[in-house]
């Protein structure tokens, strides 16, 4: 393990990013006494808060940060109003049009495009300049919030993407955890036994599988966003990149045959079950899979495989923002007492989602655990998913149909990469 | 009614209606019924195995651990009962709450759509005026055009009525998409009814109304029953509305307490089998009790000639 | 045929004739026509609040564009353009060909199955009224669940159901359902049949009961057998409620596919994507209000169009 991330972070590391984390973490340290009490004046009022948890753990964890809040400022109330992640759009879109906003809402780095251009988000920028906590946050977790220049989320916490594989399996066939693409390919080659239904690789073809289409026409350098922040499909690398990836599929035969239409839960499963020997997802789903294999043992986690051109080790931060000014400074006490260590590490013990803050995230149980390296590893040079007016509209009802139907032999990787330029220009045309 | 009879019938004796062939006493033809009672009990063991088995499978799996479901060894009976997965259920917040705002509402709706939609069918059914056909096309638009417009638009009407978050606001909406449904079936089942009974009942006195209350009404049970599970069901089950008209703290209803168990990255498979049979049972329980009221004949006593 | 409809035709009549114990104005309005059309004001006013306006301003949004996500666009006017672009759009010729089958295969063999189940169930044999409640289930459950549920019996890995079809040999191991195109419409339409047959079941058994069991004896006087039962008092007794149950099935298959929604979201590929699918996903993934609205505007024509053809040829409205 240690071998292949020290290799890892010589080869992969962007040095001016990991700098700027050392930085700011540095800075968060020395600053770590004022965090819990930064915000002097004291704020009042009932704020109303937007998200899209489900599950029992991330709603403790909402309780626990949300009694520290109340804690901190007695005044202020905060209604928390719990929307299916899935329908989350429908609602905020109708409450924008509608004039029935929250004074504060999660947003997804994906959406927050959409959301601003809806009228949904308002400009913190004024707020986050005088913030005495802004050097606690790594400035590459602030691209996705930032729009035109204006500031329009807080990091809450990270999803940092990571390669899940069977370990024993690995060490067993005398393999290594896959650092490219291809050694990616290879090794699911070789651990794949159709008879005894094992496969190499668990493929997200259906629902969500989008952002690992997009991140790997990115690794090819097929996609990527010009300095203004317009998405480029560069066609001959986007066609090679989904060629491969659809390939895993259609001519390795290192996926399972219910690939295009598996979604997060068939894969994970599939992994849990023993019937896959890698999937790709983040550190969100650490916990589900540790209930059913042992970390370390059974299973290990590494790095997202580096493409020919470039490495997308995405990290996507999950973001607060505020949707009106009219209880300003109470929305903005809350929007910041995520990034507060107290808030972060509760958040932390509830969920095992990673703190967006660089203090919490040197927490010794985060640095300790060695299935956790990975995620330190990839956190300085993360990159979050590709954000432009539109994006989810075009990933989901573009680019997914499209390698679908590679995957189901209806369209060629240049048909369906034709089809992704033509809908991608009529989206951002 | 196009009803081309091949024996006309003296209905004014048609007041309780039993199994015709089961209780003819021509003896000729007790081998042919016996046949088809035979057919008829494999048909519906059939259906009902088909119908089931899935439900079964349902309950097994919400007396089921995740480990016995995610499982590469597959089970078909759970090794050891588990009730955790209704434990958990109870335990998340608002669930009481939620399953009580749905009850209201669902309440709510059967009473309105049912006294609004009889009198419509009602007319409908008995009145000849002009454009009938294009009414009765009219009442479907609102199902015909597709929800995706209706959310924004209705949302905000019913904000500036001040119906957001309420109960009598999310069972109006109900009624409203509910109505075509209940016009249209109502139709149907008046229109099976012998319109010479009313007649019977005006010379005697009655208004109109009367007799649609003492007529009509007991002899429609059967599809009014129907027409109201129809519309419970509806309305209990509904969604999206549920989801844009109400909040978590107000008149939130229980559906949509059922599709936050469908995470983002979680998928418990026992709590959902568990949701989903929790909440079928109040449905069950009012359909017995619909059944039993409209279909046993309390009200077939007001019937008379 | 004759006797029957003379007396109803008279009797559909509002009828004006003296009645010495009720003179006052009310009673007279009640009997006259105006009771008709007061009868029915409490469902126009409701209906209308509702579907006049949206359906208007989304006429009126088809021919503009209305991109939610760009406000910087606002909302010029630009005629057929989204009609043009809908006649070119390969994504809505599959789904009108998908919607098609959908509805079609959907409704049909709804009705057969759930025809079949209440003319059996109508007998009334010992335990057939539990068994009446036990059809309905399925019925009765939240699409998000049964539809998820089936997600789990149909799993390739965890499901029952490749587990039972394993071991009869009628498939190899590990097959997997929903990913090839050209048979995924039709299994989530075997998953679509179970869900809704009920529905049919639920109506026809009510209006079976409704039907004069003198009807039945008469005719078995005359020796007629059963497919002569079924024929000809069944099946017209029953006409007024078939054909309502089938509009509305109709209709609600077109206009709603949760079922689809969670089983393929519309893939592989496009797949199994129907026409309602596609105008939300439209609205809400892309927030191409205009185009929505074109898609939901040709959605409600394809339906009046079939509605109004098949009201006049069912004839519902007819003495």
């Amino acid at each position: 393990m240690n071998r292949s991330h020290s290799n890892l972070t010589d080869r992969m590391v962007d040095r001016r990013k990991l700098l700027g984390a050392g930085v700011g973490v540095a800075a968060a340290v020395t600053l770590r006494p004022a965090f819990g009490f930064a915000q002097g004046t004291p704020v009042s009022g009932d704020i109303t808060y937007w998200h899209h948890f489900t599950s029992e753990s991330e709603m403790a964890g909402l309780e626990q940060v949300t009694s520290i809040f109340t804690t901190e400022n007695p005044d202020v109330s905060v209604t928390s109003e719990n929307i299916p992640n899935a329908d989350f759009m429908t609602q905020f879109t109708t409450a924008a049009v509608g004039g029935s906003l929250p004074d504060t809402t999660m947003a997804a780095a994906d959406r927050i495009p959409d959301m601003l251009a809806l009228g949904g988000l308002v400009d913190l920028s004024e707020r986050f300049d005088a913030w005495d906590g802004k050097d606690g946050i790594d400035p590459s977790l602030m691209t996705s919030a930032t729009i035109d220049g204006q500031i329009v989320g807080i990091p809450a916490f990270l999803f940092v993407d990571w390669l899940y594989y069977r370990k024993d399996w690995f060490d067993e066939a005398g393999l290594e955890a896959p650092d490219t693409w291809e050694e990616l390919r290879e090794a699911a080659i070789a651990l794949t036994d159709t008879a005894n239904d094992r496969y190499g690789f668990g493929l997200r073809g259906g629902d969500g599988g989008q952002g690992a289409v997009q991140n790997i026409m990115r690794a090819w350098g097929g996609l990527s966003a010009d300095d203004a922040g317009v998405p480029v499909i560069d066609r001959d690398k986007a066609i090679e990149a989904i060629a491969f990836y659809a390939g895993l599929f259609t001519t390795d035969k290192v996926v399972p045959p219910s690939a295009p239409n598996d979604s997060y839960s068939q894969i994970m499963q599939a992994f849990r079950t023993g019937q896959t020997a890698m999937v790709l997802h983040h550190t969100g789903s650490l916990a589900e899979i540790s209930a059913d294999l042992e970390p370390g043992v059974e299973f290990m986690t590494a790095m997202v495989p580096a493409g020919p051109v470039e490495r997308i080790q995405g990290v996507a931060p999950l973001y607060n923002g505020m949707c009106k000014e009219d209880n300003g400074d109470a929305s903005w006490a809350w929007l910041t007492e995520w990034t507060t260590p107290d808030a972060a590490v509760a958040f932390l013990e509830a969920t095992g989602y990673f703190p967006a803050s660089s203090t919490a995230a040197q927490d010794p149980r985060i640095t300790e655990n060695p299935i956790y390296q990975a995620a330190i590893d990839a956190i300085p040079i993360g990159v979050g998913p590709l954000s432009f007016v539109g994006a989810p509209g075009w990933a989901g009802t573009s680019v997914l149909p499209a390698f679908q139907q590679v995957l189901t032999g209806q369209a060629t990787a240049e048909e369906a990469v034709d089809q992704m330029i033509a809908d991608l220009e009529a989206e951002i045309g | 009614m196009a009803s081309s009879m091949a024996t006309p019938a003296d209905s004014s004796t048609t007041v309780v209606y039993e199994q015709a062939v089961a209780r003819s006493p021509f003896g000729s033809l007790r081998r042919t019924r016996r046949f088809y009672d035979l057919v008829a009990s494999v048909v519906v063991a059939l259906v009902v195995i088909y119908a089931m088995a899935p439900i079964v499978w349902t309950v097994l799996t919400s007396f089921k651990t995740e480990k016995q479901i995610v499982t590469a060894n597959f089970t078909w009976v759970p090794t050891s009962v588990t009730f955790d997965n209704y434990v958990t259920l109870w335990r998340r917040s608002g669930y009481p709450h939620l399953l009580m705002n749905s009850a209201i509402v669902t309440a709510m709706t059967v009473a309105m759509s049912l006294v609004i939609g009889t009198i419509a069918a009602y007319s409908i059914s008995r009145y000849r005026f002009y454009g009938r056909n294009g009414l009765m096309i009219f009442y479907l638009v609102i199902r015909m055009f597709p929800f995706t417009l209706l959310l924004i638009p209705l949302f905000i009407m019913l904000r500036n009525l001040g119906l957001f978050d309420t109960h009598f606001g999310l069972a109006l909406t109900y009624t409203t998409f509910l109505l075509p449904l209940c016009v249209w079936m109502l139709k149907g089942f008046f229109d099976g009814i012998p319109p010479d009974l009313e007649e019977a009942s005006r010379v005697d006195g009655s208004t109109r109304l009367g007799a649609l209350v003492r007529i009509v009404l007991p002899l429609a049970r059967q599809g009014i029953a129907a027409t109201t599970v129809f519309i419970a069901i509806g309305a209990w089950n509904e969604y999206v509305w549920a989801l844009l008209l109400t909040t978590a703290n107000g008149a939130r209803t229980w559906p949509v307490g059922l599709q936050l168990m469908v995470g983002e990255f979680q998928m418990p498979w026992g709590v959902l089998s568990a949701s989903g049979i929790i909440s079928i049972i109040p449905i069950i329980i009012g359909f017995a009790i619909v059944q039993r009221a409209l279909v046993s004949g309390l009200m077939a006593g007001g019937v008379k000639g | 045929m004759g006797e029957q409809a003379t007396t109803q035709n008279l009797s559909a009549t509002p009828q004006t004739r003296d009645r010495t114990s009720s003179s006052n104005a009310l009673v007279s309005l009640i009997e006259g026509r105006a009771w008709a059309y007061l009868l029915l004001i409490p469902s126009l006013i409701l209906v209308a609040a509702v579907v006049v306006y949206p359906v208007l301003d989304g006429i009126w949004l088809s021919f503009h564009e209305y991109r939610l996500n760009r406000p910087a666009l606002g909302q010029p006017w630009i005629g057929l353009e989204h009609y043009r672009e809908m006649s070119s759009d390969p994504v809505v010729r599959r789904a009108l060909k998908n919607t098609v089958i959908w509805v079609t295969v959907g409704s049909i063999s709804q009705f057969i199955l759930g025809m079949i189940t209440a003319l059996a169930l109508h007998r009334s044999l010992r335990g057939f009224r539990l068994a009446s409640v036990l059809v309905l289930i399925p019925w009765l459950l939240p699409s998000v669940v049964s539809a998820n549920m089936w997600r789990l019996m149909l799993d390739s890995r965890l499901g029952v159901v490749n587990e039972i079809l394993g071991r009869l040999g009628l498939i190899g191991s590990g097959h997997a359902w929903f990913t090839d195109p050209s048979t995924a419409l039709y299994e989530v339409l075997a998953v679509e049949l179970w869900k809704n047959f009920a529905f049919f079941t639920l109506f026809f058994l009510a209006g079976l009961y409704a039907i004069p069991s003198e009807y039945y004896e008469a005719s078995s006087v005359d020796g007629s057998g059963a497919w002569q039962r079924f024929r000809d008092i069944t099946i017209p007794m029953l006409m007024p409620v078939i054909v309502g149950a089938m509009i509305l099935r109709v209709i609600g298959l077109f206009n709603s596919p949760d079922i689809l929604l969670i089983l393929t979201g519309g893939g592989p590929g496009h797949a199994t994507e129907t026409l309602s699918l596609y105008g939300f996903q439209t609205a809400y993934l892309r927030f191409d209000f205009g185009y929505a609205a074109a898609l939901s505007v040709l959605a409600m024509f394809c339906l009046m169009a079939f509605t109004v053809v098949y009201v006049r040829v069912s004839g519902v409205t007819k003495e």
